[in-house]
């Protein structure tokens, strides 16, 4: 399973983006190895060219909030602009109900082409069939790299999935209490655990920390293992091929246990826009959370900066971090496969993910090619995280079933609230993670 | 009588104090919804309101496309009220003015579809709607099924509430005297005539106060659409209001003001015709 998920240098494909795409992005006429690749069209009647198919189109997003949404619309406005022969219907969902709906969405067929996540979850239904094969498109993909496309394919072999976005998970921290105090980002854990204790004794809450719907704070736990034991063991982990009765798993638990004095407490109860109220009004000085709690408010968004979440165990390293990647995928059955295709081909695009980009400055665009110039401080340093980092898993509900995740969600929300007994808890989530797993595989 | 006076202080004050709890969440729905989402984050929910803002509603009018989903509610409401009042009314018309060996029987039927609970019979309905094919109707079918129609959405109304209509609908009429059937039999009136023009108008208060309830009851719907609407665009208005909330964030704020505006109508068809809502409470009631 590791080997499915992006892995790190390869996020960037710079050879690539200069050889095939010069400039032909920018004028909009994208054609994208055309010549070369015509021949992949197959029965579809995908041509691997923008501009070829025509009809309707049905297009399914999961974009509630008013940026993704006003980004999608631009996707679609600047592909209608490209290809006028094709009319892109574009319905939202709100993104909790779309996930939960996924299984009757699907099985209803009505949209063609849908928002999604890569790894676990798009290989999920791709491996049960309910996904169309993209591979033909991913052939005349430019600028995306190895790890984007090995994100995006299922026990097959084959792609089902186009990354569009992604953002990443670190340390929070409010700059103007940083700055005011004295504080400088840790680069380990003794520092880091030095700087809690002088928060601390400042009267400054180390750590914000809020667990309202049981995911928030399974960031921590990825972070923590991951940090403890490597990529590779959390990934296997969450795959359910590691154990979580390990004492590996226990010594996170330990650690874990150890900060909780940092934290905030309480933490089940309080949503995480709370938490990033308490970071912006200078209660808390770090929150560990993804860069979108700068969406809380633009006061946030000015003070807000993150770090790496620093190395525990040197021969492990911290090069590796959640960075869930979001983007598209096709039903297994598209009314119109040419212009679903069509359109999944533009996204990869830089035209497409300008267009989005201009909307919503809270993610960071998968392909290379992508304008950078307009970035924020934030998007230009998670870039450089996740370009730097040797793993990247997608967070824990996204890289585990879903049931899985659930199990995890009730376990942490317990160990927070009572500490005691690490192994003891451990055990009955490994005893759920071997019902859960045959559940699965049967 | 210093008894009944005392008591009745007591009653009144415990009144005041039940209603009083009741009103907290509306008041505090009210409340937020003026106020901006700054506000309430950084000051928390029960704190005295600084600035206040009609953004909200104009915010949730725009995101939540409300305009296009009332017409969504309404193309399903209308035509589901009006079926279920005439499909009801006449198996009520049979069972209660003839009698008929499965008279009691039927009755019964529809009596116990009120009991079935609508979650246990979702996922075959969902496996049959998603194999009925329908010619695509703008507006009322997009799907190409009656999974994600329109149609499929009244079908399951009409289905769901005639049972409670037929049960309060035969009761009304069995009120009715029985030589109001037998004197226009004798002046050679048809059956249907009987139905249509005899029957029918009297038992008028009865399907106006039915009306309310029912408006009411399907303008509220929210499972049925979830489950059977897969398209957002086809969404009602109550389920629509999912939309307002985002990934990571949602205004509760923002959630008020559109939930504020989604009852609005469902209040003021009660403020106007809260006669009938009364009546329809005890509709059938007393013979």
């Amino acid at each position: 399973m590791s080997n499915s998920y992006p892995s790190p240098s390869e996020w960037s494909d710079h050879v690539q983006r200069r050889t095939v795409l010069k400039g032909g992005a920018a004028t909009g006429a994208v054609v994208l190895g055309g010549g070369l690749l015509a021949a992949c069209g197959g029965d579809s009647g995908f041509t691997g060219e923008i501009g070829s198919a025509s009809g309707e189109l049905t297009f399914g997003s999961n974009a509630s909030d008013p940026a993704p949404q006003a980004g999608t619309n631009a996707i679609v406005a600047a592909y209608m602009a490209q290809n006028p022969d094709v009319n892109v219907t574009l319905n939202f969902l709100d993104h909790n109900t779309f996930q939960e709906n996924i299984t009757n969405i699907l099985k209803a067929g009505e949209d063609d082409v849908l928002s999604w996540f890569a790894g676990f979850r798009n290989k999920f239904f791709a491996d049960q069939g309910q996904l169309g094969d993209i591979s033909d498109v991913w052939e005349n993909v430019s600028g995306l790299g190895e790890g984007f496309k090995a994100a995006s394919t299922a026990s097959d072999g084959k792609q089902y999935f186009m990354p569009t976005s992604y953002y990443t998970w670190a340390v929070n921290y409010n700059k103007d209490v940083f700055s005011e105090m004295g504080y400088a980002e840790p680069q380990n854990v003794a520092e880091l655990t030095a700087l809690a204790e002088n928060m601390q004794s400042d009267g400054i809450t180390p750590f914000a920390f809020a667990n309202d719907g049981k995911w928030p704070i399974q960031g921590t736990f990825d972070i923590l293992n991951m940090r403890i034991n490597g990529y590779d063991f959390h990934i296997d982990l969450m795959g359910g091929n590691e154990s979580w009765a390990d004492p590996k798993v226990v010594k996170v638990f330990e650690t874990w246990e150890s900060l909780l004095p940092y934290h905030m407490t309480g933490a089940n109860g309080r949503t995480w826009q709370e938490g990033a109220q308490a970071l912006q009004d200078g209660e808390a000085g770090m929150y560990l959370l993804g860069t979108f709690a700068a969406s809380h408010s633009e006061e946030l968004a000015a003070k807000m900066d993150f770090f790496n979440f620093p190395e525990i165990d040197p021969a492990i390293g911290a090069s590796s971090l959640d960075a869930p990647i979001d983007g598209f995928q096709m039903i297994a059955e598209p009314s119109n496969e040419a212009a679903a295709k069509e359109l999944l081909l533009f996204m990869s695009t830089k035209a497409s993910q300008d267009a989005y980009l201009g909307e919503d400055p809270s993610v960071v665009a998968s392909s290379s090619e992508a304008d950078t110039s307009g970035y924020n401080d934030l998007q230009k340093k998670s870039a450089q995280l996740a370009n730097a980092a040797t793993g990247i898993s997608q967070f824990l509900d996204r890289d585990t079933i879903p049931d899985m995740a659930g199990a995890c969600g009730d376990m942490f929300a317990a160990f927070i609230e009572d500490p005691s007994d690490i192994p003891g808890k451990l055990a009955d989530l490994e005893e759920k993670k071997v019902a859960i797993f045959a559940d699965f595989n049967s | 009588m210093i008894t009944s006076v005392r008591s009745r202080v007591f009653a009144q004050i415990f009144l005041i104090t039940i209603v009083f709890l009741w009103m907290i969440p509306i008041i505090g729905m009210i409340i937020s919804s003026f106020r901006p989402y700054s506000e309430t984050s950084s000051d928390g929910f029960f704190s005295w309101p600084d600035t206040l803002t009609l953004s909200n509603f104009s915010g949730a009018w725009e995101r939540g496309d409300m305009l296009r989903h009332w017409l969504v509610t309404f193309a399903v409401l209308v035509p589901a009220l009006f079926l279920v009042l005439f499909f009801s009314s006449m198996v009520a018309f049979a069972v209660s003015r003839y009698s008929w060996k499965f008279n009691i029987a039927l009755l019964m039927l529809f009596t116990a579809g009120n009991l079935l609970p609508q979650q246990s019979i979702i996922i075959p309905l969902f496996e049959i709607y998603n194999r009925v094919p329908l010619p695509e109707i703008p507006f009322l079918v997009n799907s190409g099924e009656l999974r994600g129609s329109l149609i499929g959405l009244i079908l399951i109304h009409v289905a769901f509430q005639s049972g409670f209509c037929t049960f309060v609908l035969s009761n009304y009429m069995k009120t009715l005297p029985k030589e109001l059937n037998e004197a226009s039999m004798v002046d050679g009136a048809s059956l249907w005539r009987q139905y249509w023009q005899i029957i029918l108008p009297l038992t008028r208060p009865a399907l106006a106060a039915l009306a309310t309830l029912e408006f009411a009851w399907i303008y509220n719907d929210y499972f049925w659409a979830v489950a059977l609407i897969q398209n957002g665009n086809d969404l009602p208005i109550t389920s629509s209001l999912r939309n307002l909330s985002g990934e990571f964030f949602t205004d509760d704020n923002l959630v008020a003001a559109g939930s504020l505006i989604v009852v609005a109508p469902t209040v003021l068809i009660y403020i106007l015709l809260r006669k009938q809502f009364i009546a329809g409470l005890s509709v059938g009631a007393n013979k």
